[in-house]
């Protein structure tokens, strides 16, 4: 008879289902055939007159999303690495598996490339045609500030760069992998050595090469303008969509029964935590970027965030309430709920939190890729187009490759990292 | 000899031993009692059903005073009592002020996660009777103790005693206050 709390569990209660469920890896074909839809759906859009441009951009937000998923991945396992973490052992090799994805998004990516070569130059990036008409009159090929930045940007360079940082990726990926995955065959304790020194380089190189595609990739959309902090935005949003993912695959793969006994509340309240801190810390850079540009108000920065706000004619448009929208449904409202101990240690409250966070993700990179899309007066296309179903379309399309990429290499390798040196302190994890 | 005892007070052997008879002790339903162990006993706060610290609710409440009193001062000084226009800037701007918001809102969480610790913690405590007995000592060192108050309400002299030493208690004595 107890009159104070009961003691809280450390196991999360009993989930398993009744029969046993499919390994996961069976989903891989399902995965597939989604992603293929998705992409296939998008393409479809081609057919519409004068649309080519919308659904290069809206691949764009597909490819950049789930590479930022994966980007936030490879640096939440170096993290791991680097602090010698014990507790995310487990979640870890979910994340492993995840950057497993990187060569297929690299594979999606260069469709973008031969668009940019082959067809129009300025199909996404507007750059990428010396005679694209600038707002003002005169062409690409004559403005100052392109002579200044065509180092860098112009689509020889341009394709290098991107290629460069995806096979980097692609390299230190299959690098971290190899050694945890051979960890789990000899158990030696040297492949966590030989992580951590991969992670020791790897860590910075990964910022510089995660900063390089948000440049090219996104800022130089509007290449007129320019932001220091852009790369750290970038990563916020990485770390943000990384973090959820890893999160509501864990969960499922605590629903089904495999990770029944292995994953425990405290773990689900430090991922929380992690959420938590890095919704700050996505609020904390987006709005130093705005608080300098409005405060210094010099029309070459303010001309970014004008054209998210007013048309030519002063009118309010979309973006300026997709833009406060952010605000509000990327900060604030995963802010608070994610404050509660409750909210983060029970699956039904915080699996909704975290899918929340990837749509406002995937909104957040709308709000930087797509304004772009110009119509006949240079002000950006309104927010609510038939542009937004090819965002979509392309959203699920990478995923469902994305998540496939996960399954097959799901079935290569053991469930958790079974002979990890921190694996007992891992699965023993409390507070 | 005082008429009410400050509570008993038993020693056990081993950290196993004071975990289990925590337990017991928490089923039993008593609310003014205490564990001295010489090192922390990992879970021995579950055993003694002692729930979740409400320390972040200060936290939380020191956050929002610090914060919305920053942007109230920014406001109350700039758009109402005092207004000169300054750069062409408007009188108040959530925008400018939000940083300044944010380092008063972090600071007053900070101090009010001290200040709710120390409060929760029972500080300021100049006396406190185990600190009196002598078996604090080897307390510090290799005994593990259980102490519990008088005050309880299901606290009985000759029943509590009983309790004490069915679970394992030596020397189970009353604790002067």
């Amino acid at each position: 008879m107890s009159t104070h709390a009961a003691p809280a569990p450390t196991v999360l209660p009993a989930a398993i289902p009744a029969a046993p469920a499919p390994a996961p890896q069976a989903n891989a074909g399902k995965a597939l055939g989604i992603g293929l839809a998705g992409l296939a759906l998008t393409a479809l859009g081609l057919l519409v007159p004068g649309n080519a441009s919308a659904v290069a951009v809206a691949w764009l937000v597909g490819v950049v999303f789930w590479t930022a998923v994966a980007i936030g991945m490879l640096m939440l396992v170096m993290i791991h690495h680097l602090t010698d973490a014990g507790w995310s052992v487990v979640l870890r090799r979910q994340f492993e598996h995840g950057i497993s994805g990187f060569k297929w998004l690299l594979l999606l990516f260069i469709p973008l490339l031969v668009a940019s070569w082959l067809g129009a130059g300025d199909i996404v990036w507007p750059w990428g045609n010396l005679n694209h008409v600038m707002h003002g009159g005169h062409t690409v090929g004559h403005d100052p500030l392109y002579e200044k930045k065509s180092a860098l940007l112009n689509l020889r360079t341009f394709s290098i760069v991107s290629v460069a940082v995806f096979a980097f990726w692609i390299w230190i990926s299959a690098r971290l992998r190899k050694a945890s995955f051979a960890q789990d065959l000899d158990g030696d304790a040297k492949w966590s050595a030989m992580n951590h020194g991969t992670s020791a380089s790897g860590i910075t190189l990964t910022a510089l090469t995660l900063t390089a595609g948000a440049l090219c990739w996104i800022m130089s959309l509007e290449y007129h303008w320019g932001s220091t902090i852009y790369g750290m935005w970038f990563f916020s949003d990485c770390i943000r969509g990384a973090l959820s993912v890893g999160l509501l695959v864990q969960l499922w793969l605590y629903n089904r029964g495999d990770l029944k006994g292995i994953l425990n509340k405290k773990h689900l309240h430090s991922i929380g935590m992690f959420m938590h801190a890095f919704t700050a810390f996505w609020a904390y850079v987006a709005f130093c970027q705005y608080l300098l540009i409005w405060s210094a108000d010099i029309p070459e920065e303010t001309f970014w965030y004008n054209l998210r706000e007013l048309n030519h004619d002063g009118s309010t448009n979309q973006w300026w309430y997709v833009g406060l929208g952010l605000v509000f449904f990327n900060f604030l409202v995963p802010f608070l709920l994610l404050l509660s101990y409750k909210h983060k240690i029970t699956p039904a409250k915080v699996a909704p939190i975290a899918a929340w966070i990837l749509g406002t993700v995937v909104l957040d990179l709308v709000y930087n890729i797509v304004p772009v899309l110009k119509d006949a007066h240079g002000d950006p296309q309104p927010f609510l187009s038939l542009n937004l179903v090819w965002i979509v379309t392309a959203v699920i399309g990478v995923g469902g490759v994305f998540a496939w990429s996960y399954l097959k290499s799901f079935a290569s390798t053991k469930l958790i990292p079974i002979r990890d040196p921190r694996i007992v302190e891992c699965i023993t994890y409390h507070e | 000899m005082a008429a009410q005892p400050y509570g008993l007070i038993a020693t056990f052997e081993s950290a196993s031993g004071v975990y289990h008879a925590a337990e017991t002790v928490r089923d039993a339903g008593f609310k003014h009692w205490d564990c001295i162990t010489p090192f922390p006993v990992h879970g021995l706060d579950r055993a003694m059903g002692v729930k979740r610290s409400v320390v972040p609710r200060f936290a939380l409440a020191g956050g929002v005073l610090g914060f919305s009193s920053a942007m109230g001062l920014a406001f109350f000084t700039g758009a109402v009592d005092y207004k000169i226009i300054v750069g062409g800037k408007p009188f108040f701007s959530p925008i400018p002020t939000t940083p300044i918001a944010v380092e008063l809102g972090i600071l007053c969480a900070a101090i009010g996660t001290v200040l709710g610790f120390f409060f929760m913690c029972g500080f300021p405590m100049h006396y406190h009777p185990v600190l009196k007995s002598d078996r604090i000592v080897p307390a510090l060192d290799d005994k593990f103790l259980i102490v519990i108050e008088a005050r309880d309400p299901k606290f009985n002299l000759a029943q509590t005693k009983a309790l004490l030493e069915k679970i394992g208690g030596q020397d189970v004595k009353e604790l002067e206050a």
